[in-house]
C-alpha cells in the first residue's frame, strides 16, 4: 500500500535494535552465529512466528485475538488423539476445527457486538478448558502421520517448520498487498466508518480476519506437535505475550491500520533473539520479560497514530 | 457606560489550508446583547473558540475590559468571567447536575481537592435561578432530558461568567439549535433576564430568534465580518441576503445548465418514518434529476440521509429504486443497490485520511478481488484532472489535502466506480472556497447528466439554487413544500449585496 508504508525512521528502528542485540550476544558468545544455534533459533521462532502471523492481520483490523495461544494448545493435543483413528487425515481436520474457532470468535464479536479483547479472552478459557478436558496431561503420538514427521525435520539446516511459517507470512503477505481484501482490512483499521460508508463489508472482513488467526493458531500448534512429539494442553501458553509483544516491536500499531507482516518478520527475530540470546549469554532469566517490557513501550511510543486518536487511554 | 467588555482585533486563525478567520475585528460593549449569523463556514464559531480559550488566534489579540490577554486553556478565559456554551455542549453523565456546571472550575465547591457539597450546590444553584429554577443541582445529569441539559450548559457558561466581580461576558454558539419551542422560549428569556448585567455574544441560525434579543447584528461570510446592523433597523429578508451574498453570486457567475430532460422515477420513498428524525416523508428523485433538501438544524433530512445510506433503518414506509422495493439491511447493502452517500463529516466518514488518493478513489469499487495498481493510478489521474482536486501526486495521502480536495475525493470515490443510480450528499459545499465550489457543482450536475438520481441535502436554501432541479424544505421532521428551485429563489433574486 502506497499511503500505508510508514516512514523510514519507524521501519529501521526495528532493524536497528534486531542488530544491536544479535552483536550484543555474539559479543558474549560467539557461538551465537553458529550453524547449529542458527537452527536453534529457527525452530524456537516458528511457533511464535505463526502465531504473530495471524495477530498481526486481526492487529491491522484494529482488534486483538488474545485466544491464539489457547487455540494451537487444543489443536495439539486433537491431533495427537486423532492420529491413530484418522491417520494423514488428523491434521487438515485440525486446522479446519481451529479456523472454524477464529471464524466463531469473529462472529460473536460482530453479531453481539463485544469487544474481541473479551470474546477472545473468554477463548482462551473456553479453548484451554477443552484441551484440559481431552486431555488431562501429555499426549504422546500414537501412531504414524508423515506429514508430522516431515514438519519435524530439516532440509539443509532449514527446519521444515520454520518453512512452512515462513510460507504462511509470505502468502498472507501477499493477499495484503495485492488482494482488495488487504486494503480493506488496512481501511478498516484505519477508519472503520468510513470503510463502512464505503460498501465495505466490514463484518465479513473481521470474520475472515479472524478465521485466519484461527488457521495460523492451528498451524502453530501442528508445528509444535512435530517438534516435541507429543501435544499437551498448556503446551503454547506461553508463547501468547511474546507473539503479541512481536507484533507490535515491530511497528504495528495496536490502534489499527498502520503495519504490516513484514515488520513482524523482524518483531518476531528480536523476541527470539532476546528467549535465546538471554539463555546463551548467561544472563537471569528475569531479562527477558523485562527487556519485552521495555521494547513493547518504546515500540508503542514509536508506533501509535496520535493524530487519529486524539485522546491516548 | 459604554466600556467595551470584550474586542476581538484582527484575529486570524487557519487550519490547514484553509483560513477559517481572515483578519476580524468585533466588539462587545457591557451590557449589549450582540447576534452573530452567517452561513455554515463563516467562521462564527471559530472565533468564540478563540475568544473562549478553546483555541489560540494565528495573528491578532484578544482584549478584556480594556486589558489584552492570552488565554492558555479554556480555564484561563472562564476565570477572567467569560462563559462559553459550544454548539453542541457535552455533559459527563454519571455526575450531578452541579458538578456539571463547575466542573474543572469548582471555586468555593471546593477545598483542599475536598468536595464541600453544600457550596458547590449552592454555586451551581445561583447559576441555576437564572435559567430553570426547576432543575435541582443535587439531580444526576443522566436524568435530565436533552432540553434540560441544554440548559444547564447555559448555566455553566453564565457560573463561569460570575466568577469574577466584573459584569459577565457570555458566548453562546447555537444555544437554541435543536429545541423544541418551550426549549427556545426559557433560552431567549434567560438571555432576556440577563441583559444589561451581562455582555452576551448569541450565534445562531434563526434570525427571528436573533432580532429579538439582540440589540446589534454582525454578519460574517468567509472569515470576516462583512455587516453590521442595529437590530431595529433590519429584517431577517434582509440579513438573509448579506449571509447568502456570495452564494448567489457564484451561482450567477457559473450560470446553470437546465436544458436536459430528467427521466424515469430512480428513488421513491413512500410514508418513510424514523421517529426521533422524520415521518411520513414522500420523495420522489428521478434519473437525471438534481433534487435539493433542505431545513434548519433537527429537521429531519441530515437523518433522511442517514438512512438513505444505510445506516439507520426506517421504521415505517418503503424506499423503492427503478421501482423494486428495497429494505437496507447496512450501508454495503445499500451500495449495493447502487445508492452513493458522500456524508457531510468527511474526516471522519468521508475519506480514510492515511490511505492515497488513489487507494480512497479504489475503496468503493467492488468489482474483482485483485488491486490492480495501474488501473487505479490511470483512473485517479482522470478524477484528478476533472475535478481539479489539487495534490502533488495520486500517491499522496488524503490527509495532506485540503479540505475541499479531500471533499472531491470523497465525491469522485463514487464517480470513479459503476455509475450510481442513486447519489446522496449531505452537505457536499460546507466549508469549500469559490472555485472548489464550483467544481464540486460541476461534478454533481455531470453525474445527474450521466443518469444518477441526486439528492443534495443543505442547510441553505441559497446554496441549493446553484445546483438543483427541485428543492423540498423540511421542517420538524416533514416536507412543508416541494417546489422547481426558480419559484423557490425567485424571493432570493436580489442585487448581490456586499458591506465591507
Amino acid at each position: 500500500m502506497d499511503a500505508v508504508r510508514s516512514n523510514a525512521a519507524s521501519s529501521l528502528a526495528p532493524t536497528a535494535v534486531l542488530a544491536v542485540l544479535v552483536i550484543a550476544v555474539s559479543a558474549f558468545a560467539p557461538s551465537f552465529l553458529s550453524a547449529y544455534s542458527l537452527r536453534v533459533l529457527a525452530e524456537e521462532s516458528s511457533a511464535i512466528l505463526l502465531l504473530a502471523t495471524g495477530q498481526t492481520l486481526v492487529v491491522i483490523l484494529g482488534r486483538i485475538d488474545l485466544s491464539t495461544a489457547a487455540i494451537a494448545s487444543l489443536v495439539s493435543v486433537l491431533v495427537a488423539l486423532a492420529v491413530p483413528r484418522l491417520g494423514a487425515a488428523a491434521v487438515p481436520a485440525a486446522l479446519l476445527l481451529a479456523t472454524a474457532i477464529g471464524a466463531w470468535q469473529g462472529v460473536v464479536h460482530v453479531k453481539a457486538r463485544v469487544p474481541s479483547f473479551i470474546v477472545t479472552l473468554a477463548g482462551i478459557g473456553l479453548w484451554s478448558g477443552i484441551a484440559l478436558a481431552v486431555a488431562k496431561t501429555t499426549v504422546p503420538i500414537a501412531g504414524r502421520d508423515p506429514f508430522l514427521e516431515w514438519l519435524g525435520q530439516s532440509s539443509w539446516g532449514m527446519p521444515h517448520a520454520f518453512a512452512l511459517a515462513l510460507a504462511t507470512l509470505a502468502c498472507f503477505h501477499a493477499a495484503m498487498v495485492r488482494l482488495r481484501f488487504g486494503r480493506e482490512l488496512h481501511a478498516i483499521g484505519l477508519a472503520e466508518r468510513v470503510a463502512l460508508l464505503s460498501g465495505v463489508p466490514v463484518g465479513r472482513v473481521v470474520v475472515l480476519t479472524f478465521a485466519a488467526s484461527g488457521l495460523c493458531a492451528g498451524l502453530a500448534g501442528t508445528a509444535m506437535v512435530a517438534r516435541s512429539g507429543s501435544g499437551n494442553p498448556s503446551i503454547a501458553d506461553s508463547l501468547l505475550l511474546p507473539s503479541i509483544a512481536a507484533v507490535l516491536i515491530g511497528g504495528t500499531a495496536i490502534t489499527g491500520g498502520h503495519g504490516s507482516l513484514l515488520r513482524t518478520l523482524l518483531g518476531v527475530f528480536i523476541v527470539v533473539v532476546l528467549r535465546v540470546g538471554v539463555a546463551i549469554a548467561g544472563l537471569a532469566p528475569a531479562f527477558e520479560p523485562l527487556a519485552y517490557g521495555l521494547l513493547v513501550v518504546v515500540a508503542v511510543a514509536a508506533t501509535i497514530d496520535r493524530r487519529s486518536i486524539g485522546i491516548v487511554k | 457606560m459604554n466600556a467595551v467588555a470584550i474586542r476581538a482585533e484582527g484575529l486570524r486563525k487557519r487550519y490547514g489550508d484553509h483560513e477559517v478567520l481572515q483578519g476580524v475585528t468585533l466588539d462587545v460593549q457591557a451590557g449589549e446583547v450582540v447576534g452573530l449569523v452567517g452561513e455554515n463556514g463563516a467562521g462564527k464559531s471559530t472565533l468564540l473558540e478563540l475568544l473562549a480559550g478553546v483555541a489560540r488566534p494565528d495573528e491578532g489579540r484578544i482584549v478584556v475590559r480594556g486589558a489584552p490577554v492570552r488565554w492558555r486553556r479554556p480555564r484561563d478565559a472562564a476565570d477572567a468571567g467569560i462563559g462559553f456554551m459550544p454548539q453542541e455542549p457535552s455533559m459527563v453523565p454519571g455526575i450531578t447536575v452541579a458538578e456539571n456546571i463547575l466542573l474543572g472550575r469548582e471555586g468555593a465547591g471546593m477545598r483542599f481537592g475536598l468536595v464541600r457539597w453544600r457550596a458547590m450546590n449552592r454555586l451551581a444553584d445561583e447559576a441555576l435561578r437564572e435559567i430553570d429554577p426547576t432543575i435541582a443541582p443535587g439531580a444526576q445529569t443522566q436524568s435530565l432530558s436533552f432540553q434540560q441539559r441544554r440548559r444547564v450548559a447555559f448555566a455553566r457558561a453564565l457560573a463561569a461568567g460570575t466568577r469574577t466581580p466584573e459584569a459577565p461576558v457570555l458566548l453562546l454558539d447555537e444555544p437554541t439549535s435543536a429545541l423544541d419551542p418551550d426549549g427556545v422560549e426559557a433560552l431567549l428569556r434567560g438571555i432576556e433576564r440577563l441583559r444589561a448585567r451581562a455582555s452576551i455574544v448569541f450565534v445562531s441560525h434563526r434570525l427571528e430568534d436573533v432580532l429579538r434579543v439582540c440589540d446589534r447584528i454582525v454578519v460574517m461570510a468567509d472569515g470576516r465580518c462583512v455587516a453590521e446592523r442595529a437590530a431595529a433597523a433590519t429584517t431577517a429578508q434582509e440579513l438573509q441576503h448579506l449571509m447568502a451574498g456570495r452564494t448567489l453570486a457564484v451561482e450567477m457567475a457559473y450560470g446553470r445548465d437546465r436544458s436536459h430532460a430528467p427521466g424515469r422515477t430512480c428513488l421513491e420513498l413512500k410514508q418513510l418514518t424514523r421517529i426521533p428524525g422524520y415521518a411520513d416523508v414522500d420523495l420522489a428523485v428521478r434519473s437525471g434529476e438534481v433534487m435539493g433538501l433542505t431545513g434548519a438544524t433537527a429537521s429531519g433530512c441530515h437523518e433522511l440521509g442517514r438512512t438513505l445510506s444505510g445506516i439507520d433503518a426506517p421504521q415505517r414506509g418503503r424506499m423503492s429504486i427503478d421501482g423494486r422495493i428495497v429494505v437496507l439491511r447496512d450501508p454495503a447493502h445499500a451500495v449495493a443497490h447502487g445508492i452513493a452517500y458522500v456524508p457531510a463529516d468527511r474526516a471522519s466518514e468521508g475519506v480514510v485520511g492515511a490511505l492515497s488518493v488513489a487507494e480512497n478513489l479504489a475503496l468503493a469499487d467492488r468489482t474483482g478481488w485483485r488491486i490492480d495498481r495501474r488501473r487505479e493510478r490511470a483512473v485517479a489521474a482522470r478524477w484528478i484532472e476533472r475535478l481539479r482536486i489539487a495534490t502533488p501526486s495520486a500517491s499522496t495521502r488524503v490527509s495532506e489535502l485540503s479540505g475541499g480536495n479531500q471533499q472531491k475525493v470523497a465525491l469522485a470515490k463514487w464517480l470513479a466506480g459503476p455509475r450510481p443510480r442513486v447519489l446522496v450528499l449531505d452537505d457536499p459545499l460546507r466549508a469549500l472556497d469559490v472555485r472548489a465550489r464550483r467544481d464540486v457543482v460541476d461534478a454533481i450536475r455531470a453525474a445527474a447528466l450521466n443518469g444518477s438520481a441526486v439528492l443534495v441535502i443543505a442547510d441553505a436554501l441559497e446554496e441549493l439554487a446553484a445546483i438543483c432541479d427541485r428543492v423540498a424544505v423540511m421542517r420538524d421532521g416533514r416536507i412543508r413544500e416541494d417546489r422547481s428551485t426558480s419559484a423557490a429563489t425567485r424571493a432570493l433574486r436580489v442585487p448581490v449585496e456586499r458591506a465591507a
